[in-house]
């Protein structure tokens, strides 16, 4: 009785702290709507391969939130027709490369220089690997279908066929330029931005439930018990910080408790592993992905941070 | 379902998510969950939701659109409000590691009396040397924390962010023949500091002059 009395508070814990971060995003997706309605200045955010996804994390720069409150602002771009490069790059290095992040990494880590230049580094090279794997699908297989319909209106018709926009008139010949959508009223913007808080509130409390279930049932001193194994640490601290599921403006406080007893390459895997992919999270990439492209993000999450905590290992150990 | 509870049920849901996070700041029951500096951004996020919860409210337009997850999410809401956090403290600190890792830099130092237990623990991780230590007055507080391989010691969580990242620490304390300490139970302790051998090593040991036993505080956890 007192594990479910434990596992309730910590999943309020998890649930209350998100919550303020979630409304945030959900308020900046709403205002970027209501600043510019049509979202015309998405549509010319950088395609190339390399400069879209390395534009998508500079805006995190610009936008700063977490990773609960990345994830409208990015489905917003989405759907106002940003390159595919760009919103991906800004949903999964923005959590990290914002100015509340960073400056909460440099008053965990002061005297860890190499980490404060590391994690960003890290992050941005996770961004541009995943959005270069998943864009070896077509939009169609990998963004969520009403996110998918919505972006679609928001294409050019030179783009996006009739069939696949579902709107227009077969024979007639594509507008040159489409009519400037007008500014929505505030009271319509709150109506969509409160719509879309809910769906998300929802996802997040599968999400925390679940990550306040496994953190209560698996013993962390297991996962820490592996001590200073180059590999193993960074896999035991990977696992870690899937489960944890801290915001990424707090988690390098939870890794100054335990920085000491692991490998430098495994508190970086956990510092750059945890914003993008964990417990918490995935019920709210359901409103931006299909579940086969969030299955290939938390895979080819995973490879790319190994493969950094090592190298980090190899080079600091 | 009837027009007037669709053109409702977006409001009421994010009035009941308000009126959670609100509720849990006015009454003090995020001081269990979370670390002080979030409290005013987790009210005021309450404040936001409520306001707008109102205005559309009074904009009464029919829902065009509802998710099932909605009621499901409002239900649970309710349930929060309804079933305040109680947490087994000394459950969560049995799966936890409960070591301070570098975090033991002394900025400075309270008399012995005025120490707390987690001054305590900081103190002796930077400077363990339990004979500078022996004889001086304790006025600490804390929950009964169980020892995988000992006796009890006396200890607090620690709270960077959330429940989630709680980290226990703890004093071992010589309890008297005559007193049998309950796992979770909030005690004050009042007595000394001694020195123990353990394992052939020596090691700060809380002897007890009085325990008295106390509900738990309305912070009780540590920065």
């Amino acid at each position: 009785m007192s594990r479910l009395a434990t596992i309730w508070a910590i999943f309020q814990g998890l649930l209350l702290e998100a919550l303020p971060f979630l409304l945030i995003g959900v308020l900046i997706a709403g205002l970027a709507r209501w600043i510019a309605p049509g979202g015309r200045w998405l549509q010319r955010l950088p395609s190339q391969p390399l400069l879209a996804p390395l534009t998508g994390a500079a805006l995190g720069f610009a936008l700063p939130a977490c990773e609960c409150g990345n994830v409208p602002v990015a489905r917003r771009l989405l759907a106002g027709g940003a390159p595919l490069g760009s919103a991906l790059g800004f949903l999964f290095a923005a959590p990290v490369l914002n100015p509340i992040v960073l400056a909460s990494t440099w008053a965990a880590f002061p005297n860890q220089p190499w980490l404060l230049a590391a994690r960003p580094l890290a992050a941005l090279l996770l961004a541009l690997a995943l959005s270069a794997l998943l864009q070896q699908w077509p939009e169609g297989q990998l963004l969520e279908p009403a996110l998918l319909e919505e972006r679609r209106l928001s294409q050019p018709l030179a783009e996006v066929g009739l069939l696949e926009r579902r709107s227009g008139l077969v024979g007639a010949a594509p507008p040159a330029a489409p009519a400037p959508q007008e500014r929505p009223s505030l009271s319509t913007v709150l109506e969509h931005s409160s719509r879309e808080f809910l769906d998300l509130a929802g996802l997040l409390v599968l999400g925390s439930a679940l990550a306040a279930v496994v953190q209560t049932l698996l013993p962390r001193t297991w996962l820490l018990a592996v001590g200073g194994g180059p590999t193993i640490s960074v896999l035991s601290l990977m696992l870690m910080a899937v489960v944890v599921s801290v915001c990424s403006s707090v988690d390098a406080f939870l890794a100054l408790g335990f920085a000491a007893q692991i490998t430098p390459g495994a508190l970086l895997a956990f510092l750059v592993l945890g914003p993008v992919v964990d417990l918490k999270l995935l019920g709210l990439f359901g409103v931006v992905l299909q579940p086969r492209a969030i299955a290939l993000t938390a895979a080819g999450a995973c490879v790319v941070v190994l493969l950094i905590g090592q190298w980090v290992n190899l080079w600091l150990l | 379902m009837g027009e007037s509870l669709a053109a409702l049920i977006r409001p009421l849901a994010l009035a009941l998510w308000g009126a959670v996070l609100l509720v849990s700041t006015l009454t003090g029951r995020l001081e269990l969950l979370l670390r002080g500096v979030f409290h005013p951004l987790v009210g005021l996020s309450g404040v936001v939701l409520l306001a707008i919860a109102l205005q559309q409210a009074l904009q009464g337009r029919r829902e065009r659109r509802w998710s099932r997850s909605w009621g499901l999410s409002a239900l649970l809401a309710i349930a929060v409000l309804a079933l305040p956090p109680n947490p087994s403290f000394s459950d969560l600190a049995s799966n936890r590691n409960s070591d301070l890792g570098s975090e033991v830099e002394l900025d400075f130092l309270l008399p012995p009396g005025q120490r707390s237990l987690t001054d305590w623990v900081r103190l002796l991780r930077s400077q363990p040397d339990p004979q500078l230590y022996d004889g001086d007055p304790v006025r600490i507080s804390g929950f009964v924390l169980t020892q995988p391989d000992g006796p009890p010691q006396l200890g607090r969580l620690l709270v960077r962010c959330c429940l989630a990242d709680a980290t226990p620490i703890g004093l071992p304390v010589r309890w008297p023949a005559s007193f049998t300490p309950k796992p979770d139970q909030w005690l004050a302790i009042e007595g000394s500091m001694g020195v123990e051998r353990v394992a052939g090593q020596e090691r700060s040991v809380v002897l007890p002059g009085r325990i008295r036993a106390i509900p738990r505080p309305a912070r009780p956890l540590e920065p």
